[in-house]
């Protein structure tokens, strides 16, 4: 039961990133991108890491993909009209079964009892996490933070000049 | 992380920590070529640091190397990174590089270069290469009204992606197959024994595509020609020499430990390392852009190093490291006379710009002869004595074929360095007024000709050195 949902839960997660790296919409292609990081938290939570998989709905599908969808809409990358052809169930049914699937392997998983097969081996409470992070892997937790300090420099600085050029070449077509 | 972790981590803590610091200066005090000044003295003091004080610990929280020989690429690498700047003091002010960013970068790339260079687990070499390669990929847009530099900067971004795709997927294999991210332990998942031989191979695969992305070796080198033209030429001489050669040092530390898995390695190994050579010298032949000639032969030199690391031993190994110290300061120092004859308007990277320019500033047109004739492998250079140990190395490793091949590519390769000499010295001078060369500059090149001529003529001490310093 367990392994049958993991691999269900893996060809979900395959098929919504083959559908998110093919479609010409952006906007579909994030939320083919949600799809799959819901099927990912749900494969961490079956492999006992619970706070992995809240951080990979609450951070990447929530917060990630919705910065995605703002930049989508600022820079008007997503076509105004509907340009898709065929029935419209083209458009959202394969979104629809495929969140279907996880609802229904989100249900199952909270429907395996404490004893039975598919329960994982030990799961990594919040607290072992932190230790591990912070204690074991804290030098690597400060270069990670440099790089992100120097990421954001880098996208300020060279965003910055890029936008300058943008206007100068608007103002003197 | 204890007291004697931080005291081990110190001429790298000095990079990242001067390199905050010199950011947040720059943010109120903008003055360009002062803070690339400073940015070189604390790099300098890195080195004083990283040769003069011995670590307590040998190892960091169990991630990074703190032994002589992480030490000894630390100090070139802080030293590179002094150079860098050295260099990028005239280039940067005339084209309004805005100095804290700038100086802050690159100090922090050789941070994560040194870290890199000693990485004792998986871990530690993801996040070394993720360290420099960021800021690289910033580094090379760095010159915002240079449409060349943005899709330069784009194409090794996008690739580069690509690149830590596969470098954590197959980190992630490797792990799976041991359980551990710890070197050498992780390694043994490529024993037959231990039932997790293919997991472990196709990590192996994916890990040394990403690492041959890294250093352009041949079915991963298209980036490298464009990227080298496109960048500015300090950050692309900080591109060729340092990047690759700390991604070069891991590799060394990552095979150094493999006992069981290597002899599946070899064969994977053998054929890089031809084809880069063999690629690598026939699109060398018919560049007529310094820096794209410079891209190829890097992709020959790469081939070379391959084939100091397929040698294995000591001898392969101590050839490995003398080589990617000579190839720093050839490399670095003909991406400097490139420097200095750049103008505000443009940089000479075509031939036709270096016509006559030999006889109009002897001095440059003589280092620039110094470090294409090292590349080439003319005695009495750094680059003679590198290849003759490598070559060395092959065939007592009894890699005949590869050792024959490596000489006949070099024998090709004087072709193109002397064609640029040729144009240099050979040819009337067109009158474009060229600048002087900055003092810093001079210096630079100045340090890299005598080391390159230095190595080749008494290589002896830092042979000595990297015997001792080697794993």
């Amino acid at each position: 039961m367990a392994s049958a949902i993991f691999y269900i839960l893996g060809f979900t997660a395959l098929a919504a990133t083959a559908l998110c790296i093919t479609r010409r919409n952006p906007v579909h292609a994030v939320v083919y991108l949600v799809n799959a990081l819901f099927a990912l938290a749900l494969m961490f939570y079956q492999l006992g890491a619970p706070l992995v998989a809240a951080w990979e709905v609450i951070i990447y599908a929530g917060a990630v993909m919705v910065l995605f969808l703002f930049i989508i809409m600022m820079l008007e990358l997503a076509p105004a009209s509907a340009e898709m052809q065929g029935p419209g169930w083209r458009r959202w049914g394969p979104v629809l079964l495929l969140s279907l699937v996880i609802l229904g392997c989100t249900l199952a998983l909270l429907g395996i009892q404490a004893d039975q097969d598919g329960v994982p081996a030990f799961w990594v409470s919040p607290r072992a996490f932190g230790a591990a992070l912070f204690d074991q892997y804290a030098l690597a937790v400060q270069v990670v933070s440099f790089q992100l300090l120097y990421a954001a420099v880098g996208a300020f600085y060279v965003g910055k000049g890029s936008l300058r050029r943008r206007t100068q070449g608007e103002e003197t077509p | 992380m204890t007291w004697n972790d931080l005291v081990a981590l110190f001429p790298i803590l000095i990079l990242a920590l001067g390199s905050a610091a010199l950011l947040m200066l720059g943010a109120w005090w903008p003055r360009g070529r002062e803070l690339m000044g400073l940015g070189s003295l604390v790099a300098g003091l890195s080195v004083l640091a990283a040769i003069a004080l011995t670590p307590p610990v040998t190892e960091i929280s169990g991630l990074f190397g703190a032994g002589p020989y992480a030490r000894f690429f630390t100090a070139l690498w802080a030293l590179v990174a002094a150079l860098t700047l050295l260099l990028s003091r005239r280039y940067g002010a005339e084209r309004r590089f805005s100095g804290g960013e700038y100086t802050a970068l690159v100090l922090f790339a050789a941070a994560g270069m040194a870290l890199l260079s000693g990485a004792t687990s998986l871990v530690g070499l993801f996040l070394g290469l993720e360290a420099f390669t960021l800021v690289l990929y910033i580094l090379i847009a760095f010159h915002r009204e240079d449409d060349a530099g943005a899709e330069a900067g784009l194409k090794y971004l996008v690739m580069g992606a690509v690149a830590t795709g596969f470098l954590a997927f197959g980190i992630a294999l490797i792990f799976t197959s041991t359980g551990t991210f710890h070197l050498p332990e992780a390694l043994s998942g490529l024993d037959p024994a231990s039932g997790m031989r293919p997991v472990a191979l196709l990590g192996w695969a994916m890990l040394l595509l990403a690492l041959g992305f890294k250093v352009s070796l041949v079915p991963f080198h298209l980036w490298t020609p464009d990227v080298y033209q496109g960048a500015p030429a300090p950050v692309a001489g900080l591109l060729a020499t340092g990047s690759k050669g700390a991604v070069f040092a891991a590799l060394l530390g990552l095979t150094a430990g493999l006992e069981v898995g290597w002899d599946d390695l070899v064969p994977l190994l053998w054929l890089l390392c031809v084809l880069s050579m063999l690629v690598g010298t026939f699109c060398a032949l018919r560049q007529d852009n310094l820096k794209r000639m410079l891209a190829y032969s890097s992709i020959v030199h790469m081939g070379y190093a391959l084939m100091a690391l397929l040698a294995a031993g000591p001898t392969g190994r101590t050839a490995l490291v003398f080589y990617l110290a000579a190839y720093t300061a050839m490399t670095l120092g003909a991406f400097g006379v490139l420097t200095s004859f750049s103008r505000a308007s443009g940089e000479a990277q075509w031939l036709g710009d270096l016509r006559g320019l030999g006889y109009r500033h002897p001095l440059r047109g003589a280092a620039l002869t110094i470090f294409l004739f090292s590349l080439a492998g003319v005695p009495p250079s750094a680059g003679f004595i590198g290849k003759f140990a490598i070559f060395i190395a092959a065939l007592d490793a009894g890699f005949i074929a590869l050792a024959v091949l490596g000489v006949l590519a070099s024998l090709v390769s004087v072709y193109y360095y002397l064609r640029v000499v040729v144009v240099l010295f050979m040819s009337a001078a067109d009158d474009v007024p060229l600048h002087g060369g900055s003092r810093g500059e001079g210096a630079a090149i100045a340090l890299c000709a005598l080391a390159t001529l230095g190595l080749g003529i008494l290589p002896a001490p830092l042979l000595d050195l990297i015997a001792q310093l080697i794993p």
